[in-house]
């Protein structure tokens, strides 16, 4: 989904100074302690919530993409780490198609995210996920996104199996492509 | 005219099934295309998906009339399925128009489920659902608009369908079951089906969606009896083909230069002249990809039935910018007036212009700007039908400067807006009065240009548009009435939505729906409201009407479908409040 006056996103500069802020927001203690690696049971959860919650604009293989009305980034070619990812799943980014996952995330007067309160909005600056999560919902997203997504190259057939399970003929193409179409892609990772 | 089952009933059954037609009671005949060639005198049946081979979606049914009107209620209602998401799409969403037989009603939901409904006794009773199972993430994933299906067909004994992920499956009408399927399309290469088939002369005609994904759209035809394929026209030329000399680049842009047909066609017995909307050029955006006019997207073409041969093409737009398709219906109609008789080919094209040609050499005669803001063009030559800034001698055409996407201006406000002045909801039109009612989007977005790579940028399975759309600008609508003789505008009636249903004309109404819930029945000669009434989900499919037990009923399905809630919501913010759903409504005196 493209926001009005942003639609290829913002500036290289607007998207550093959100990065640079979801950096601060770290060392202000939004974010929590390291926890444990994540279980595969949490994994499972994380790729169920971010199917539901993120595959919409990301696609299931994290690469997002331009087109028809999707700019969302890639999480594959992520550099963000485990607490700016999750305070971009929390707070959004203003004035981007990303949005925010929290509740709370712009209400009252904490100004929990990126310092903003409600009266710094104007209409349409920020964007309301269709549904939100809690926090602890959110951390395992970013573990999922974190041990599953970020790094991985061009996706591949291992990948696509891992996601969608053989249920569906959705990773046929990555094992057959098809005429017309470019050569298969390497196997994840 | 009327060939009973004879598989299934003797000698004694027959004679009774045939007392109780002579009294005018239901009764079960195979559908013919006898049947289907005077599907218009069927009154209280709806057996075509435009109603009849013409589209003209009008009803002689007239129980429910501007002065009874205001007693319309609702009858009873049916929850469906299909809400559910899969790929890219959060719910599933309702575009069909149910057919009626006999008083029972055949409608599908989003993932191409059928439910066939016993109308008789003032309420609807579910008789079977057939679910063919889709597969959600290998179609959802490139549904670009939606988890739709827009509807079955009837041949013989069998309820024909599709699925988004692109089979075409025969039903048994008395049981439900499946008969017989066919992979027609294949989500491999990005192509999903959505619309409702057509079937004539004992075949099933598909058409594809696709063009976001980099298809080479194409018709096929299906023998109803034999299950296999009797011609497949591609839409856009291979090497060689009259046509291949408007793509003139030297990457091939063709091979995944778009061109769906998602829309249901017409038909003309007369000529035996099949005529379907085509769809927009791939990638949608990026004309600079693509010089030259990119048959045949945009158009409206005109094959032969029985052979699938091309015979005649108009293009509304070449070289498109825009993204203005032209999969809508062709509406087939014989209009006298100031010009004397004439057999035209009404289309009311997503760049916002109503064009009328005629049908059996499609030609143009007369051309319409049917949008309040038209901002793309000065307006069409009357002498060709063409954009008047068209030029033949150029690859990349530039139509109004301001208002043409191109590499150079990468971000530029476009009225209509790219999902167009009119999108596939269909028209309808009234032979009696001439007049022919669109259901309009009124509206401008912003288009912003993303320069596509030769070999680079397309992906199987990936979006591939040059670009993309948003939405800044406020987007209502419209129910525009024009005198299909003359081309004249005749009658608009605002509405605060944008025309996302589709409609239906009776002898003195025009009935829509719209994505905030309400319908409404409009004198067809004022376009005054007569009636409304709120659904309490958004209305994306059209209207139609069907009688049983000797009463007329309006029916209507009702459950937001198709790309608005995901692509176009900030044009339309107050919609955000609509939550999915999935019920047939059906309203009665
Ligand atoms: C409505 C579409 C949409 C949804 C849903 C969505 N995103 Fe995004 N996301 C975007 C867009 C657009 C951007 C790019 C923002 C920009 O241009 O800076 C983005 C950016 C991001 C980024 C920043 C990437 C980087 O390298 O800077 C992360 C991380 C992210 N999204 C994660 C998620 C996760 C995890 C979810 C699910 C909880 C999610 N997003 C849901 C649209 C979406």
């Amino acid at each position: 989904m493209r926001r009005d006056g942003n639609t290829r996103g913002p500036s290289l500069l607007v998207r550093g100074l959100f990065v640079l802020a979801a950096l601060l927001a770290v060392t202000a203690g939004i974010a929590r302690a390291q926890p444990p690696a994540p279980s595969p049971a949490d994994l499972e959860l994380g790729k169920k919530l971010y199917r539901t919650n993120c595959a919409g604009c990301h696609k299931w293989h994290g690469n997002g993409g331009g087109g028809y009305g999707g700019d969302a980034l890639s999480l594959r070619h992520t550099t963000l780490d485990r607490e700016q990812i999750i305070t971009t799943i929390g707070c959004g980014r203003p004035s981007t198609g990303m949005p925010y996952h929290l509740r709370d995330a712009y209400e009252g007067d904490e100004k929990k995210c990126y310092g903003l309160g409600p009266s710094d909005l104007s209409p349409g600056m920020v964007l309301a996920a269709n549904a939100f999560l809690r926090p602890s919902e959110i951390g395992i997203i970013a573990d999922y996104v974190l041990a599953r997504v970020k790094g991985r190259g061009e996706p591949g057939y291992d990948d696509c199996l891992e996601f969608f399970g053989t249920g569906s003929r959705v990773c046929n193409i990555f094992k057959s492509p098809v005429e017309g179409g470019p050569a298969a892609a390497p196997p994840g990772k | 005219m009327i060939s009973f089952r004879n598989r299934l009933l003797g000698g004694c059954a027959a004679a009774l099934i045939a007392l109780g037609f002579a009294a005018g009671g239901a009764y079960a005949a195979d559908v013919t295309q006898e049947r289907l060639l005077n599907a218009d005198q069927e009154a209280g049946n709806w057996i075509l998906h435009h109603k009849d081979f013409s589209a003209h979606r009008y009803a002689t049914l007239d129980q429910i009339n501007a002065s009874t009107v205001k007693n319309l209620k609702v009858a009873w209602t049916v929850q469906l399925g299909g809400i559910e998401g899969g790929g890219i799409w959060s719910h599933g969403g309702l575009e069909g128009t149910p057919l009626a037989e006999d008083g029972f009603l055949y409608v599908t939901d989003g993932w191409g489920s059928v439910y066939k409904i016993d109308t008789h006794g003032g309420e609807g009773k579910l008789v079977w659902k057939m679910d063919p199972k889709t597969d959600h993430d290998w179609a959802g994933a490139i549904a670009c608009c939606g988890v739709d299906n827009r509807g079955v067909a009837l041949w013989g004994d069998m309820v024909i369908s599709h699925t988004l992920d692109g089979r075409l499956v025969a039903t048994d009408k008395e049981s439900g079951k499946v008969l017989w399927q066919r992979q027609i399309a294949n989500p491999d290469k990005g192509e999903v089906v959505t619309g409702a088939p057509l079937v004539v002369k004992g075949m099933a005609i598909t058409g594809v969606a696709g063009a976001e994904y980099g298809i080479r759209g194409w018709i096929a035809a299906t023998d109803l009896k034999t299950h296999a394929e009797v011609w497949r026209t591609y839409t856009i030329p291979a090497k060689g083909e009259p046509g291949s000399e408007t793509w003139k680049d030297d990457h091939n842009a063709a091979a995944n230069g778009g061109g769906s047909t998602w829309v249901t066609g017409s038909y003309d017995p007369s000529t035996n002249t099949i005529v379907w909307g085509v769809g927009n050029p791939g990638p949608d955006w990026d004309s600079a990809y693509r010089p030259g006019d990119n048959l045949y997207t945009d158009s409206s073409l005109a094959v032969d039935a029985d052979t699938g041969r091309i015979k005649w093409h108009f293009q509304h737009t070449p070289n498109d910018p825009y993204d203005y398709d032209s999969v809508a219906e062709n509406v087939l109609a014989d209009v006298n007036g100031p010009h004397g008789a004439m057999k035209i080919a009404l289309e009311a094209d997503r760049n916002g212009i109503g064009y009328a040609v005629d049908r059996n050499t499609g030609k143009f005669i007369w051309a319409t700007p049917f949008v309040k803001k038209l901002t793309w063009t000065k307006g069409v030559n009357p002498e060709t039908g063409k954009p008047m800034e068209y030029d033949a001698s150029k690859g990349q055409q530039i139509y109004n400067p301001e208002a043409t996407p191109t590499r150079t201006n990468k971000v530029t406000i476009i009225c209509p807006g790219n999902m167009g002045g009119k999108n596939w909801p269909p028209t309808a039109y009234n032979p009696k009065l001439q007049t022919w009612y669109i259901p309009v989007i009124e509206s401008c977005n912003k288009v912003t240009v993303e320069e596509t790579v030769p070999g680079k940028s397309y992906k199987s399975r990936e979006f591939f548009t040059g670009g993309g759309p948003s939405n800044p600008i406020k987007i209502t609508g419209s129910v525009t009435a024009i005198d299909a003789a003359t081309g004249k505008i005749t009658g608009k009636l605002e509405t605060p939505f944008p025309m996302l249903g589709g409609l239906l004309a009776t002898p003195d109404l025009v009935f829509a729906g719209q994505p905030d819930g309400h319908v409404m029945a409009l004198d067809a000669k004022t376009l005054a409201k007569l009636w409304d009434f709120n659904t309490g989900g958004g209305v994306s499919a059209p209207p139609m009407t069907f009688s049983v037990d000797g009463k007329q009923y309006i029916a209507l399905l009702v459950g937001q479908g198709g790309a608005w809630d995901k692509w176009f919501i900030d044009g339309t913010p107050e919609l955000k409040k609509i939550a999915p759903s999935s019920t047939l409504y059906v309203f009665g005196l």
